[in-house]
């Protein structure tokens, strides 16, 4: 760990003139479990922290007839116990309420989630040079391709990096088609939360389309349409406090017993959240039945590549969409 | 005097540990003291060739920073003496992690900073880093042989047979290692997280070359310590000292938990082969057992006890077991938990449901027909066992009759895959020597000094029953200083001796001081407890020492307590063997879909002899019930053969049990005394605990699944 500056603005204008003031590798923090963690581990070394928690105004909670709006510094735990967002999109309280334990949920903030770093074991654990990582050090190689790889990805994955996008809440997010709003040098603009990530192919230390100083200010998620039913399902080593092996966040729309719409996004599989259009598309005019939610969720891994230790991801996977689908569909009304 | 059954008491240490007033070592405070971190190496073999420290003093608050020159030469081995102590720093690097630098600053953030700072350079070695690589040297341990098991399983009407496997895992109690040194005028203060304060001096006073007799070690609470904080000692603590003494101030390390995966030992991978041969009746009777482990090059935990309980704990006449060390590049393995019995146990009670399987027989009745009142391989009595009471009250609690034997028969309402499994466990009970003063005083305090370190089992409240039971003391002011060389001798607690060592003395304690009451008072009839009746006959107080040794031991061992070297009775003893038993009945629940293994329900029944303390005994049990569900299921340390060291190692990432993960543990004892381990009439309970739990729930999946697995841990992959 190495020494730092800290400065705590008051507004979103102030915190991004800071940045554009700051030397290079500055970092906005907000709960700061995944900033301080990498800190720790020498793989992040900011000169500067700018902590957005005094902001005004990012804290706020939102619940519209249209759509939802949550504040990014609205903490993870508020999202995972509200009980109206529970009963309207079920689908994004359980991806918070399954990630993390009570305490991270307590400090980490919904906006800070959205870009957590990977917890591939190679990118963590390298600070002092003695495995290659192209995300740690471009070009220095990927020590996880051909080694311990059970918890790697097998889509989006590319020959530099498998390494597996691990937040929850974007892969909900991502379901829901949401949008975060973000204020910047630049000024504000929107995107769609699943423009936010990028795939690893060549240049896996690029991982977000933010340009530099780019602040998340909100997120907004339209209403699913009325009677659909949604759910985050998710698969882990145990039952809570670990990162999903693999996972499902999914909204099904039906009519009468015929899937009229189908969302579906993959987490833990992927090397970014995974909207799975094959499955959904294959959904439509389709009755669920553990046969076709199946049919879905292989169809959801038809281009998955699996490596040495993570083929079984192939099948989990198929099998988590397969039960998240279901569980669903029992939630939808017609 | 002593009661027959003890009553449940709370542990007496838990109010001051749920309001954090108990002292761990990192806690006590300690004026003017130095912040030390160190730097570890980042090859897995080879040589340090240059260390470059410049820009570590230049970080503000740097004060030293200590590398290999700085440090004595290692003392000179002793033929079938005590094991050497562990090395300070050197040039040579045996392992990855392995400390190279000790940087100490006036702060916990420089020393962090300058150890960051310090630059390495490394000529690198070809490595070893996993049992099957290039390089691993073979090395057989002893033999441990009886009866004629080649020829018995020859002509055995059944033979059952197969590989095992158990991964690397580390203990990750939640107290990291810590040391405090203090040296000031010609005494150096060791304030350890260790189970083995005597050894921690004898070890750290070799390193460094200096008299053991001005050492002193405290540890009187250890958050945990599982094996890690005993046997070997720690590398840091002679580094600490010698920093103390160099600097002439206080100096302090409570190292990372990154770094403790590197440089503590671990439970090491281990294979075991079996082939078990019983009659068409299901008799037992020969087994051959080829078991083998990861070594480190120097490493002493011994291969052969994985032999220990596997040839004891049914009545086997004819036995065959091998072991084997495959020395690599690591740091030394050492004793976890249930340390060979959790692999070996897996291994075995595997292949008896095995057994009693392709013997269309009830696995419980078929270990009910086993048990033996003979060790075969010593060809004493047991001095008792009973196992079988274990298994019969366990199988009713449960609820076994209900069971239907076919794999795969049993459902639950929303489909999952219900499996119940059963398996034993035993341990040795050991018992180590132990000298103890009681110090009884008119103005209402007690002072109890002896041999022990509280690591959360709860030697503290079972010493305190024990003195509250039969003396008329105030319970307020009773002081029980354990863990502190400067208060009694300290043997190591570990092996579930430690009850055995502190019970029995105290009892004999307690004994000495009413006949010292009863000499000072000569008959004369004074109301009131002890400290009153002190008080009305004006004496200030009243103080004794006892002592007490093993079976078979003589008053020699207590020289050896006096060093604090190991000096461990049993479990075969000069005219009989002494071993715990436990039987596990588990419950596990395997979802139809994604195959997540779930543990609702597990039953624990024990024979632990006399049990003293009930709450903490309970506690410990289903202790040891929690951590064979992670080991079973979750816990493994990755090692990538191609750089050495560990990846996962970090709570996140080396997954062990949470509470979501743990259902309803029923726990119950047998509770009679032994008649001859000890005059308390206990056994050992903190090890036996664990033993035999995962393969329970291996069984358990086998009954749900149908499917026999056999490496650990069982993981959703092999399910699916
Ligand atoms: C042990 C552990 C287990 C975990 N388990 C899970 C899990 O199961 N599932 C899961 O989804 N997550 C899990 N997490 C990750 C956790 O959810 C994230 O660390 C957390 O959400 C990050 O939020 P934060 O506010 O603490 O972010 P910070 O650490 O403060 O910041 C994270 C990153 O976002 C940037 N940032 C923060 N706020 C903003 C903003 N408003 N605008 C622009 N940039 C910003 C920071 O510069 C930094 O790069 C786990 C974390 C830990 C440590």
């Amino acid at each position: 760990m190495h020494p730092f500056d800290y400065i705590r603005p008051a507004t979103p204008q102030d915190a991004v003139a800071a940045f554009a003031n700051a030397e290079a590798g500055a970092r906005y923090i907000a709960g700061g479990t995944t900033l301080y963690d990498l800190m720790k581990l020498d793989i992040e070394r900011p000169p500067l922290l700018i902590d957005v928690t005094a902001i005004a105004g990012l804290g706020e909670v939102d619940i519209g007839d249209e759509r939802l709006r949550v504040g990014a510094l609205v903490p993870m735990s508020t999202i995972a116990a509200d009980p109206d967002i529970g009963r309207d999109y079920p689908v994004l309280a359980e991806s918070l309420a399954k990630a993390a334990s009570q305490q991270l949920r307590n400090m980490a903030t919904v906006g800070g989630n959205l870009l957590q770093r990977t917890r591939c074991m190679y990118f963590r654990n390298g600070a002092d040079g003695a495995f290659p990582c192209n995300k740690r050090q471009p070009g220095s190689g990927c020590a996880a391709i051909d080694g311990l790889d059970r918890g790697q990805a097998v889509l989006g994955t590319s020959a530099s990096c498998t390494a597996v996008s691990p937040g929850d809440w974007p892969v909900a997010l991502t379901a829901l088609d949401a949008s975060v709003e973000i204020v910047g040098p630049a000024g504000a603009r929107r995107m769609l939360v699943a423009d936010l990530y990028r795939l690893p192919g060549d240049t896996p230390h690029l991982e977000f389309s933010l340009t530099p100083g780019e602040l998340i200010t909100g997120i907004e998620i339209p209403r699913p349409a009325a009677g659909s039913g949604s759910t985050y399902h998710k698969i882990r080593d145990r039952e809570s406090y670990a990162f999903a092996l693999a996972s499902a966040a999914v909204v099904v729309q039906r009519d009468g017993d015929l899937v009229s719409r189908a969302r579906i996004a993959l987490g833990g599989v992927a090397t970014r959240p995974w909207r799975a259009t094959e499955a959904e598309d294959l959904l439509v005019g389709q009755p669920l039945t553990i046969e076709t939610a199946l049919a879905a969720g292989r169809a959801a891994f038809s281009t998955a590549t699996p490596g040495h230790h993570n083929g079984f991801k192939l099948e989990l996977g198929a099998r988590t969409v397969a039960d998240a689908l279901l569980i669903a569909a029992e939630r939808s009304r017609t | 005097m002593i009661p027959a059954s003890f009553p449940d008491r709370a542990r007496i240490d838990a109010r001051d540990k749920v309001l954090g007033v108990a002292r761990f070592s990192a806690d006590v405070p300690v004026t003017g003291v130095l912040y030390a971190m160190m730097v570890p190496a980042r090859i897995a073999k080879g040589t340090l060739t240059g260390l470059d420290t410049a820009a570590a003093l230049r970080v503000p608050g740097v004060v030293r920073v200590l590398t290999e020159a700085d440090f004595p030469a290692p003392p000179p081995v002793i033929e079938n003496g005590p094991p050497p102590p562990p090395p300070t720093l050197e040039r040579e690097i045996a392992y990855r992690g392995q400390p190279v630098a000790l940087v100490v600053a006036e702060t916990l953030e420089a020393a962090i900073e300058g150890a960051a700072a310090v630059v390495c350079t490394y000529a690198a070695a070809p490595f070893a880093a996993l049992i099957d690589s290039e390089g691993g040297v073979r090395e057989m341990g002893e033999e441990i042989v009886f009866g004629d098991a080649e020829a018995t399983l020859a002509s055995a009407a059944v033979v059952v047979e197969g590989e095992f496997l158990s991964p690397t895992q580390h203990h990750n109690p939640i107290e990291l290692l810590a040391t405090t040194a203090v040296w000031e005028a010609g005494r150096l203060t060791l304030h350890e997280a260790t189970q083995g304060a005597g050894g921690t001096r004898g070890m750290t006073a070799r390193a460094l070359g200096i008299d053991p007799g001005v050492v002193d070690v405290k540890s009187p609470y250890v958050g945990g310590g599982f094996g890690q904080k005993g046997g070997l000692g720690q590398r840091q603590t002679a580094l600490i000292a010698h920093a103390s003494m160099l600097l002439g101030r206080p100096v302090k390390l409570v190292t990372p938990r990154g770094q403790i995966f590197h440089l503590a030992t671990y439970r090491p991978l281990s294979r075991h082969r079996i082939r078990l041969g019983a009659t068409a009746e299901g008799r037992m009777v020969a087994m051959q057992y080829d078991a083998e482990q990861e070594q480190s090059r120097h490493g002493i935990f011994p291969s052969a006890e994985y032999h220990e309980t596997t040839s004891r704990m049914y009545g086997i006449a004819n036995y065959l077991g091998t072991s084997a060390d495959v020395r690599i590049d690591r740091q030394p393995p050492g004793w976890m938990r249930a340390p060979h019995p959790q692999a070996s146990g897996f291994a075995m009670e595997s292949m008896v449901d095995e057994l009693a399987y392709r013997l269309g027989q009830d696995p419980v009745a078929l270990r009910l027909a086993n048990t033996g009142d003979v060790d075969f391989r010593t060809g004493q009595p047991f001095s008792s066992n009973h196992l079988n009471a274990c298994l019969e009250e366990g199988a009713r609690r449960f609820g076994w009759s209900s069971r239907t034997a076919e794999p795969g028969s049993m459902t639950a309402d929303d489909g999952s895959l219900v499996g119940w499994g059963v398996a034993c466990g035993s341990y040795p009970s050991m018992m180590v020597p132990a000298v103890a003063t009681l110090r009884i005083g008119a103005d209402g305090s007690t002072r109890y000094a002896a041999s022990g370190h509280e690591m959360g089992q709860g030697i503290r409240t079972a010493i305190a029953s024990v003195l509250l039971e039969s003396l008329e003391i105030d319970p307020e002011r009773l002081e029980i200083l354990i863990g502190d060389t400067t208060a009694a001798p300290q043997h190591i607690t570990a092996g579930s001796w430690g009850s055995a060592g502190a019970v029995p003395v105290a009892m004999r304690a307690a004994a000495r001081m009413r006949e010292a009451v009863a000499e000072l008072l000569d008959g004369r009839e004074i109301a009131g407890n002890l400290h009153r009746r002190l008080a009305t006959v004006r004496r200030p107080f009243l103080e004794i020492e006892v002592s007490e040794v093993g079976p078979g031991q003589g008053q020699d061992v207590l020289q050896a307590l006096q060093y604090g070297a190991p000096a461990v009775a049993g479990p075969a003893y000069p005219t009989f063997t002494t071993m715990s038993y436990i039987a596990h009945f588990v419950e596990v629940r395997v979802e139809p879909t994604t195959r997540r293994v779930r543990v609702p329900r597990v039953v624990s029944i024990v024979d632990c002899g006399r049990v003293i303390s009930p709450r903490t005994a309970e506690s410990q049990v289903r202790g040891g019930v929690v951590w064979a569900i992670g080991a079973a299921l979750r816990e493994a340390t990755e090692v990538d053969p191609r750089y050495g060291g560990y990846l996962n190692n970090d709570l996140a990432d080396y997954v062990v049990a949470v509470n979501a993960d743990i259902g309803a543990i029923d726990v119950g004892f047998i509770d009679q005394p032994d008649p001859l381990a000890n005059s308390a009439g206990l056994k050992g309970l903190g090890e036996v605990a664990m033993v035999g739990a995962s393969p329970a729930i291996a069984n358990a999946i086998f009954h749900a699944t149908g499917r026999r697995l056999h490496e650990l841990p069982i993981r959703i992959e092999h399910l699916l």
